[in-house]
């Protein structure tokens, strides 16, 4: 078994032998790893260990960056995101992303939820106010903005911003949510608020989050890999991993981050 | 081992005194403050300056000219030859007959074209240079473009009386003219071209001429967008014409504006190329595109020096009550970018009306 899924059982997620790069420097070495229908699983580990480069190639976000190569496969309900026939646009629809910092567009806060809701012509344009309220409720901003729809983000806080992101993500219906630390510009109030929803979008939802907080990680994931120095060192049940990891590598860094 | 010779804080004290040293580090503070403030209102004073000359010449032909200067179409200096007349105490050749209106309308229209063709080439252009092309070549393109900013606006009008007005008349205007179906209001598509002078030419070699403003203050503009937003579009599954659309142009578009009013004001104002590529006509307003027209700027130079054969002074004030309608326009065009720039920006950069 390779990850949070049982033999036989198709993941919503799954890497075959993914070694990711960037010119001559090897991110990532050959990781394998299935990710289960419906669990939060979380990327633990130090910074550089590769676990933001690999979460950033399950959206092909790596794409663009310059000498970026790959080998191996990604699969997205057992189909690969980097086939031939991947329509990018709406690989990223199906795979949402929020990322470190909130980064809200310049348009108003109504629009910046349902920008994507437009781009994809989900719906007609009579119905997107209704949407636009129905994603503000799932994320509980509503009745901070219900008033200011029509004004500029960027005079929200930063927990807030962040929150107005996710209802952008959620507005387009993904079937998974991509996390890079969406708290770690955050505060603890913010950070509670924001881990409470990750909670509530399994298992609808698949979630994978990168996170270097150990604390995060035991808070909210079903499974937790530890990611270092561009390899994957063990994964499993984040309770298992954090009481008895089999390796030394994860035990000292367990060891070191509760200092 | 001698201990180092360095003077005792008291010593370094008797050496310099100490008020006389204040005083003088004071005096040259004050000196560069004088030099600063002088420095500061030359711009002022010269602004100034300028409008108190102009008005002071123009203010005869204000009278004389009066509202007839902005309704009618006539340019007639009058006959320099005979004795001048004089009405209502303002001394004029007799049979002048003066008025602006062509001017204005050649001048707004010439720059309007200009616009509609530059302005969505020269942000286009920016985009590919910053999201398309690797850094190298866009360097090199950048260079091309302040290059291509830094030709003489006389050369560009020799290039297009010699080459790309012909060009227009030969080649382009039978397209045109061809491809617009027969209704009154397209018959402004329609019309004798010459050899090339007129409205159209002077507005695409406006173009030309702005298009490296604009594109340039674009291009840089466009570097100062942060990646994270742009990125954040391209999660959400926009294509990256979307990205540029929705995040990217609308997170620069106060400066965008600055840079269109910019290539504005340098529209507004081209004076050499226009007088050689638009015809030099006065007295008629322009009826179809291709026909030959002038802007003030370009009359004020092409005419200047009959004018100062004007025994009355009358031609010239007449030129400086011109000068003034230009500085007028030039001035609201500014003001209204102002009030746009205020309207999209500030500290509620940047707002929407909801959904």
């Amino acid at each position: 078994m390779t990850g949070s899924v049982p033999d036989g059982v198709r993941p919503a997620l799954e890497s075959i032998e993914l070694s990711l790069g960037f010119g001559a420097v090897t991110v990532l070495r050959s990781v394998s790893l299935r990710i289960e229908r419906g669990g939060i699983f979380a990327l633990l580990g130090p910074t550089g260990s590769g676990k933001s480069t690999f979460l950033r190639s399950l959206n092909r976000m790596n794409d663009k960056i310059p000498g970026f190569r790959r080998e191996g496969q990604v699969l997205l309900e057992g189909e690969s995101i980097y086939g031939q026939r991947g329509d990018l646009m709406d690989l990223r629809r199906r795979v949402g992303m929020l990322f470190q910092r909130p980064n809200p567009f310049p348009m108003s806060i109504a629009q910046n939820v349902v920008a994507g809701v437009r781009a994809h012509k989900m719906a007609p344009r009579r119905e997107l106010s209704a949407i636009a309220q129905r994603r503000l409720e799932q994320v509980g901003l509503w009745g901070a903005v219900k008033d200011r729809l029509g004004e500029s983000p960027f005079r929200l806080s930063g927990g807030q911003q962040q929150l107005l992101c996710l209802a952008r993500a959620l507005a387009v219906e993904p079937e998974v949510l991509l996390l890079d630390e969406p708290t770690s510009s955050l505060d603890p109030v913010s950070t509670e608020a924001i881990e409470a929803l990750i909670r509530s979008l399994a298992p609808e939802l698949t979630v994978v989050i990168v996170t270097h907080n150990l604390g995060q990680a035991k808070r909210v994931a079903d499974h937790t890999a530890f990611f270092h120095d561009g390899h994957l060192v063990e994964h499993g049940p984040t309770a298992r991993l954090f009481d008895s990891p089999a390796e030394a590598e994860t035990a000292r860094y367990i060891a070191s981050a509760l200092g | 081992m001698p201990a180092p010779t360095t003077p005792s804080a008291p010593e370094r004290a008797a050496a310099v005194p100490p008020v006389p040293r204040a005083r003088r580090r004071a005096a040259a503070s004050r000196l560069l403050r004088g030099v600063g403030a002088a420095g500061s209102s030359i711009p002022l004073l010269a602004l100034i300056f300028v409008l108190a000359v102009l008005l002071a010449q123009a203010l005869p032909a204000i009278e004389y000219n009066g509202w007839g200067f902005f309704t009618g179409t006539a340019w007639r200096p009058g006959n320099f030859y005979a004795d001048g007349v004089t009405t209502n105490g303002v001394a004029h050749p007799p049979g002048a007959d003066y008025s602006v209106w062509p001017l204005i309308v050649g001048t707004l229209a010439s720059s309007l074209i200009a616009m509609i063709v530059a302005v969505p080439v020269s942000i286009g252009a920016a985009l590919v240079i910053v999201e398309r092309l690797p850094r190298r070549v866009a360097d090199a393109v950048g260079m091309l473009l302040e290059l291509l900013a830094g030709i003489p606006s006389v050369i560009i009008g020799l290039w297009g009386a010699l080459t790309f007005g012909p060009f227009i008349a030969r080649d382009i205007a039978p397209i045109l003219a061809n491809h617009m179906p027969n209704v009154p209001v397209l018959n402004f598509f329609r019309g004798p071209t010459g050899y090339g002078e007129g409205l159209l030419t002077s507005g695409l070699i406006l173009a030309v001429m702005i298009i490296p403003i604009v594109a340039a203050t674009t291009r840089d503009l466009l570097r100062q967008v942060p990646l994270l937003p742009r990125e954040g579009a391209l999660a959400l599954g926009m294509s990256e014409w979307e990205t540029a659309r929705k995040v990217t142009l609308p997170w620069i578009r106060s400066g965008i504006i600055g840079a269109v009013v910019l290539g504005l004001g340098r529209a507004l104002g081209e004076t050499m190329a226009i007088a050689m590529v638009s015809g030099a006509v006065t007295g008629t307003l322009p009826t179809n595109l291709y026909a030959t027209m002038s802007t003030i700027s370009a009359t004020i130079v092409s005419q200047l020096d009959s004018a100062l054969t004007d025994a009355t002074g009358f031609a010239v004030r007449t030129l400086a009550e011109a000068g003034l309608v230009l500085m007028v326009i030039t001035l609201a065009a500014n003001i209204a970018a102002r009030i746009l720039v205020r309207r999209t920006s500030g500290t509620a950069l940047p707002v929407g009306r909801g959904i």
